[in-house]
């Protein structure tokens, strides 16, 4: 298969730099020697990373921050905050002093280990974030699914004389995801659920989608969409014409058409921003969907079902300014 | 030592996977998260070998830019939103398609026309088992085991396509392929009623949740054919409806991630009535309904070796049996020279026949790149046949066949495409070779313009080369007949010497094709216009033109028809709105080639034979419109200017309102139908009384 990888991030532009891997040794090594790191680093000048527990992962996180936090004077290149890993007791210590917490696990941890730190959560769910139900000057967040509305603009811009829109969902997301629709109404796309009230209901429900929707936007849903069942929704879709939207990249590697995602080094860059303003203000500014985006799409897919796609750059133009409108008529 | 540095690119791509991998809260739950991420970014999902594209054309799957040659697709959505009443009438909405029905009331459809009759010049798959008859080669729509709500997609591929079937696959390809067991879950019920005692209900239910899918369902189609018949220039009552029952079960098991197995079968039984007086022979005393009593079975092994290679082998049996006997009372005079008018002769004759055909496939696709793709195979096939009136005992043809094709894209604007398939048949102790060329130019934008030659035969069936057609007379009374009892009464016996060909070898038909046709896709706004137009010229050879019957049999390789013409085919989608419009225009001309000398009226006899089903202009348009309050609406316009009685024209127009419930759909649907003319339908005696037809539907999907 051959994707289209298109950047639409801010962060377009930014190389990236390969790491030997010694740094993530480098990196852990400090999490081991906290006495050394306390001797050396002024903690209001510190950032704490609750990581995935993926070394490569938070080291590449790590590195990413720490030069998005980097003085804008060219030769001025030290990082504003030092991050490190975090720590319990460190924490403790200075509970001002923000968390970025990577995942749901790193932070229920935090939470855990040290309730009074600021949290900046990355790599999360809307979902988790509200059911934490914190106050969102302390308690922030980057979702890391695309937004819901941004993933249907995304299949009207592909297919512009869409009206409906399918979607498939448990009996206890159906209500959620109903209020997240209804505002497409205005943008001239009509939504309906479908719920999937046991496994085996997928595809006789799934079936039904298809009648309704022009197309099927995936929400990520794991147990809705999983490696037992992709491959059926997706060809079922296709066999009746109907493209699949979302729910994230990895999907449109496997088959699905295209979805919108937030490329990492755009998501640290608004996490950067978020860490400003809390060094700025004290408090994170409101949890939120990141603005910059990139769109993936399977154009194989796109030709064997004839869809026709203009290039990356119109693509994303057009969704733009699809968003635009929606804003205008649904702020 | 050295070190490898891993590109940039990748390290970020591993690193978003391994991020992706935790992202999401129910990771930490132990939910599947990990294990489909991890699935997605082993690649072993892969899709190549079955998103549904265009496979009719040369058996790949190719999307329209890259196949060599004019495809249409109709979706199974389309027809019902159309509210199309019965499979055949599909075939209006193919641009150069004709439909019309011939004795009593059998449909018969063809691309670019030719015969009414005996209509045998076009391969009919449905899931990929030969659906035409063995032997008697024409095409029984009426007892097709296909219901409405089971069609997923019809192919028509318009143009010789025997670079990929082989015999018969002579002037297009209709290729009907029903839901698969994976994507029916569930059930459905549907019930269709209406004019002129049309009855059609349909039930299905099934399971599609795990290795094994299934699918059992059943449909029960009803009507009463036309109104009215022509006898000696009086309306009649028309004795000519159907009334048939289909019962299939489709499935599919999954072996393991590589290997599937499909397995099918289906019956199909009931009466299709013929009328006494158009269709009974030798002074028959009542109608000659003729019973339909048919079965098959099909089973495929699936392999995708890799997502680059994967192969079927596939083996179907059909068999297709059919009863019909009539009583007949005449005078003896007109079978026995020299007997007396009186007392009449009265006796039960049949045309009962037996046909069966076993098909062995094994089909290979490799894919060297996305720019190099291979298809392959081997067939054969077995046609048997047993009916003591059409071949006086059994007999039996058998077909051998090779075929392959060769996709290759030298550069992102061209593609070419080299097919052929080698046969050998015992139907005329002859092998032939059918090859196709084609090059796809492809434009910026979605835009392909295609050259395509190819070559295709047609060789007679086994009923116009070998007839050994007699009747043998049962029950005979009155008791002074009773000698004649089981006598055999050759037809040959009755034809005109003079003009009878019966029994002369017929050579295969032969055609060349040559295509130039354009596929383009355009953003107008927020409406996408899909237009495709093909001009063809076809030089159609030995054509064999002429009647089968019991007065006359005068079929002989006798006709050459040179024929072009062009067709647009054109559907824009604009929010809630479906416009589609196909138009076709054929311009026929035939010349009689005959080696017999016989008058000149009768020359053209045989050229005017041969463009019965063919029309100049013909056509349709739609309009599918989604409205508020769950309503659906559609108008459809069908057109054929014209056949021998004159313009077919009607208007359909079908209200829908359709509502999704969270856990269940219902429909329901009011359909007219409007004829403009009171033309009938190719024959005079195909009258329709009421120009409106109605119809109401009613169906529940849970």
């Amino acid at each position: 298969m051959t994707f289209s990888h298109h950047r639409v991030s801010k962060a377009k532009g930014i190389g990236r730099r390969v790491r030997p891997v010694f740094a993530s040794m480098v990196f852990w090594l400090l999490a081991a020697l906290p006495a050394l790191a306390q001797a050396n680093v002024m903690m209001e000048n510190t950032l704490f990373l609750a990581g995935t527990g993926n070394p490569a992962v938070d080291q590449r996180v790590s590195d990413l921050l720490e030069k998005a936090l980097s003085g804008t004077d060219a030769t001025d290149n030290r990082p504003e905050l030092t991050v490190l890993p975090f720590r319990e007791d460190q924490a403790r210590k200075a509970p001002s002093v923000p968390v970025v917490a990577l995942g749901p696990e790193a932070v229920t941890r935090v939470l855990q280990e040290s309730p009074e730190s600021p949290i900046l959560a990355l790599l999360v769910n809307e979902g988790f974030y509200s059911a934490l139900n914190a106050p969102s000057e302390r308690i922030s967040a980057l979702f890391y699914d695309p937004p819901l509305a941004r993933q249907a603009l995304l299949g009207k811009t592909i297919l512009p004389h869409a009206t409906r829109i399918a979607v498939l969902a448990r009996p206890e997301n159906a209500l959620r995801y109903d209020n997240q629709l209804a505002p497409l109404r205005d943008a001239g796309l009509e939504a309906q659920v479908f719920v999937v009230s046991s496994d085996d209901r997928l595809i006789p429900t799934l079936v039904r989608a298809l009648g309704y929707g022009d197309f099927l936007l995936a929400l990520p849903d794991d147990r809705i969409y999983n490696p037992r069942t992709i491959k059926h929704i997706l060809l079922t879709a296709y066999r009746r014409s109907r493209i699949v939207i979302g729910p994230r990249q990895a999907y449109v590697k496997a088959g699905a058409l295209a979805s919108t995602y937030t490329p990492l080094t755009t998501l640290v860059r608004e996490a950067a921003g978020y860490i400003r303003t809390h060094r700025e203000k004290g408090a994170f500014p409101p949890a939120a969907y990141p603005l910059g985006y990139a769109i993936e799409v399977n154009r194989q897919v796109a030709r064997s079902l004839n869809i026709l796609l203009g290039d990356d750059q119109a693509l994303e133009q057009q969704l733009q300014d699809n968003i635009r409108q929606l804003q205008e008529v649904a702020p | 030592m050295t070190t490898r540095r891993v590109p940039p690119t990748i390290i970020s791509s591993s690193l978003l996977g391994c991020l992706v991998l935790f992202a999401n809260p129910l990771h930490a739950a132990g939910t599947a998260t990990g294990d489909m991420e991890a699935y997605l970014a082993s690649g072993e999902l892969s899709l190549t070998s079955d998103i549904p594209e265009v496979l009719t054309t040369t058996r790949l799957r190719q999307p329209k830019s890259r196949v060599p040659g004019t495809t249409t697709i109709i979706e199974g959505e389309l027809i019902r939103a159309l509210g199309i009443m019965n499979l055949v009438e599909v075939f209006r909405l193919v641009p150069g398609m004709t439909v019309a029905a011939v004795g009593s009331n059998n449909p018969v459809t063809s691309y670019h026309g030719t015969v009414h009759y005996e209509q045998r010049r076009m391969q009919v798959l449905v899931d990929g088992r030969t659906s035409y008859r063995p032997n008697l080669a024409d095409v029984d729509w009426n007892a097709m085991p296909v219901p409405l709500e089971l069609i997923e997609r019809i192919e028509v591929s318009r143009g010789p396509n025997a670079a990929a079937y082989g015999i018969n696959a002579f002037l297009a390809t209709i290729n009907i392929i029903t839901r698969s067991p994976e994507d029916t879950g569930g059930t459905e019920v549907r019930a269709v009623s209406g004019s002129r005692g049309y009855l059609r209900t349909f039930g299905s239910t099934g399971n599609a949740s795990g290795d094994y899918n299934w699918r059992l369902a059943y449909e029960k189609r009803k009507s009463d054919g036309f109104d009215r018949q022509l006898d000696r220039s009086v309306e009649a009552p028309f004795h000519d409806g159907i009334d048939m029952n289909t019962f299939t079960y489709d499935s599919l098991l999954a072996l393991d991630s590589r290997h599937s197995l499909e397995f099918r079968g289906g019956v199909v039984d009931g009466i299709n009535e013929e009328d006494q007086i158009k269709s009974g022979e030798f002074g028959a005393q009542a109608d000659p309904d003729i019973t339909v009593d048919d079965y098959y079975l099909q089973v495929r092994f699936n392999d995708s070796v890799s997502s680059g290679h994967f192969y079927h082998l596939q083996a179907s049996y059909q068999n297709y049996n059919r009863r019909q006997r009539w009583p007949i009372c005449l005078p003896p005079s007109e079978i026995l020279p020299g007997a007396p008018d009186e007392p009449l002769f009265c006796a039960t004759l049949n045309n009962d026949i037996e046909e069966s055909r076993l098909e062995l496939e094994a089909q290979d696709t490799l894919i060297f790149n996305q720019n190099l793709r291979l298809i392959s195979g081997v067939g054969y096939r077995e046609d048997q046949y047993e009916s003591e009136t059409f071949f006086d005992g059994r007999g039996r043809n058998y077909l051998a066949r090779v075929f392959g094709n060769l996709e290759y894209s030298p550069t992102r604007w061209l593609t070419l495409n080299a097919g052929g398939n080698w046969e050998s048949t015992t139907t005329t102790q002859e092998n032939y070779f059918s090859p196709r060329v084609a090059a796809n130019f492809i434009m910026a934008r979605n835009h392909t313009l295609r050259f395509v030659y190819s070559e295709a035969v047609r060789t007679p069936d086994a009923f116009e080369q070998e007839p050994d057609w007699s009747y043998r007379p049962t029950d005979v009374t009155p008791d002074l007949y009773s000698g004649l009892d089981g006598q055999q009464f050759p037809i040959a016996d009755f034809l005109d010497p003079a003009t009878s060909t019966y029994g002369a070898w017929l050579q295969e038909e032969r055609i060349q094709s040559r295509e130039i046709s354009y596929y383009g896709q355009y953003h107008l706004d927020s409406a996408l216009l899909s237009l495709e137009v093909r001009y063809f010229n076809d030089q159609l050879r030995d054509m064999i033109s002429g009647i089968i019957g019991l007065e006359d049999w005068t079929i002989d390789n006798n006709v050459a028809l040179d024929q072009e013409g062009f067709e647009v085919e054109a559907t824009l989608d604009y929010p809630g709105t479906r416009l589609r419009l196909s138009y076709g225009y054929l311009d026929q001309e035939g010349t009689y080639t005959g080696t017999r000398d016989i008058p000149a009226d009768r020359q053209q006899y045989a050229i005017d034979l041969l463009g019965r089903l063919s029309v100049r202009h013909s056509g349709s348009f739609a309009w599918i419109q989604e409205l508020p309050f769950d309503l659906y609406s559609s108008a459809a316009f069908y057109f054929a200017d014209e056949f021998r009685n004159g313009q077919f024209e009607r208007t359909d127009f079908r209200l829908a309102r359709r509502v999704d419930q969270p856990r269940y759909s219902y429909e329901l649907a009011f359909t007219v139908q409007h004829y403009l003319n009171d033309h009938p339908l190719l024959s005079p005696d195909n009258i329709i009384k009421e120009r409106n037809q109605f119809f109401v539907e009613a169906g529940v999907r849970f």
